[in-house]
């Protein structure tokens, strides 16, 4: 069985990793024992295009659900990346400070940005997407914003 | 052809073999070397070259090399980019102010390794 | 599951850096992407096509392509035909501009405003062979 939830877009297949959770802008959350694994989903680096540069919150740092953990600098525009939880920021992925652009080629994997051990956990998992909402949010945007997915 | 730093970069090498680098380089279209052509194959193969890819996709990088290229240095527009973050090419098929001068960026480095390349 | 919006058709073109002809095939390409036929078709980058671009060769080999090269080398329809299968329609610059002075097609890396009136007119036949293939 698929690790991932998938469609095809033009000639894009899009995917979503299941058994993560997500926020409706596209970032995601893995947990991992006593603590969480956040990314970008692939619905969110196509659309934002090749990422040049990446800023992440300071080892140690303290963030609060839906405050900036970050900021993705793309070709096309900066993003601000809102956290899915809130949490201690335990672990920056260091290969992408050196090469940001894992994030488009593997955004479940190498790809990850941050690892955070979460403060509020059981009541943030309850406002988040599981993975097949989030494949229908993502199935939904595509209809009405007719793939603007670069490459076209 | 989809992306703004593909037209980037295409705009940095014509920089390049047309005023910056004018007699001393030149170019050759990347579909004729990976579909094989031959004098595409001996110009790679015969003289050092750079590459300039305008994705992290690398595909000129790579198919340089794969052709048996004497690759002296490769070049990515994003790291450029990374460096003027104050540019921010919008438009592909027109290149516009911001890619113009990006690619301006990029050409002086090429340039610069083109320079040490003919000190060698 | 697979998402299906509009009938799409797969443009695959030359955008050939050494002569005019890969300019006016790309920007004529561009024009019908962006100005044309925005919602019907999709650009497939040929180099990577070529070099083994696994979504770009899928995409060639489910839909209509139409390749545009810029000159008799024909990197596009050769590269479609081997790695994707038969090409719906197949439109070479050179051809089309036979009747036009080289020497009036100047530069490959601006186009002036009579290479590109050029263009615009190619953009116009591409996009009409894009609405034969979707009307069949």
């Amino acid at each position: 069985m698929s690790e991932y939830l998938r469609t095809m877009f033009d000639k894009f297949e899009l995917r979503v990793r299941k058994g993560y959770y997500y926020t409706e802008d596209g970032l995601w959350a893995s947990l991992e024992g006593a603590r969480v694994r956040i990314g970008v989903s692939d619905y969110l680096q196509r659309i934002g295009g090749d990422v040049a540069f990446i800023e992440l919150a300071k080892h140690g740092s303290i963030i609060e659900r839906q405050k900036e953990i970050g900021v993705l600098e793309t070709v096309k525009a900066a993003f601000s990346l809102l956290s899915p939880i809130s949490g201690q920021v335990e672990e920056i992925n260091p290969m992408i400070l050196e090469k940001p652009e894992l994030i488009n080629s593997d955004p479940y994997g190498e790809g990850w940005l941050v690892i955070l051990t979460p403060i509020n956990l059981e009541t943030d998992l309850k406002i988040l997407m599981r993975s097949e909402d989030y494949f229908q949010l993502m199935l939904k945007k595509l209809e009405t914003e007719h793939g603007n997915l670069g490459s076209r | 052809m989809g992306k703004a730093l593909g037209s980037v970069s295409r705009e940095a090498t014509y920089e390049l073999v047309e005023h910056i680098g004018k007699g001393i380089t030149e170019t050759i279209c990347l579909a004729l070397l990976v579909s094989g052509d031959e004098d595409a194959l001996q110009l790679v193969r015969s003289n050092k070259c750079i590459t300039i890819d305008g994705c992290p996709l690398q595909c000129a990088e790579k198919n340089v090399k794969f052709a048996g290229g004497d690759l002296a240095a490769s070049f990515r527009v994003i790291d450029v980019l990374a460096q003027n973050r104050n540019l921010k090419p919008k438009r592909v098929t027109f290149i516009d102010r911001d890619g113009i001068q990006l690619a301006q960026a990029v050409a002086e480095e090429v340039a610069k390794e083109v320079g040490k390349l003919l000190r060698e | 599951m697979t998402y299906h919006s509009k009938k799409k058709v797969g443009i695959v073109s030359c955008s050939g850096e050494g002569c005019v002809e890969g300019t006016i095939s790309r920007v004529a390409t561009r024009l019908v992407l962006e100005e044309l036929r925005p919602e019907n078709t999709v650009t497939i980058c040929l180099p990577l096509f070529l070099a083994g671009g696994t979504e770009d060769r899928a995409f060639a080999k489910s839909y209509p392509t139409i390749t545009v090269d810029g000159c008799g080398k024909l990197c596009a329809k050769i590269g479609t035909e081997r790695y994707s299968g038969k090409t719906a329609s197949s439109i070479v610059i050179t051809d089309l501009i036979r009747n036009c002075s080289r020497s009036k097609l100047r530069s490959r890396r601006r186009l002036d405003d009579k290479t590109l009136t050029v263009a615009r007119k190619i953009a116009v036949k591409i996009a009409q062979e894009v609405d034969n293939i979707i009307e069949q």
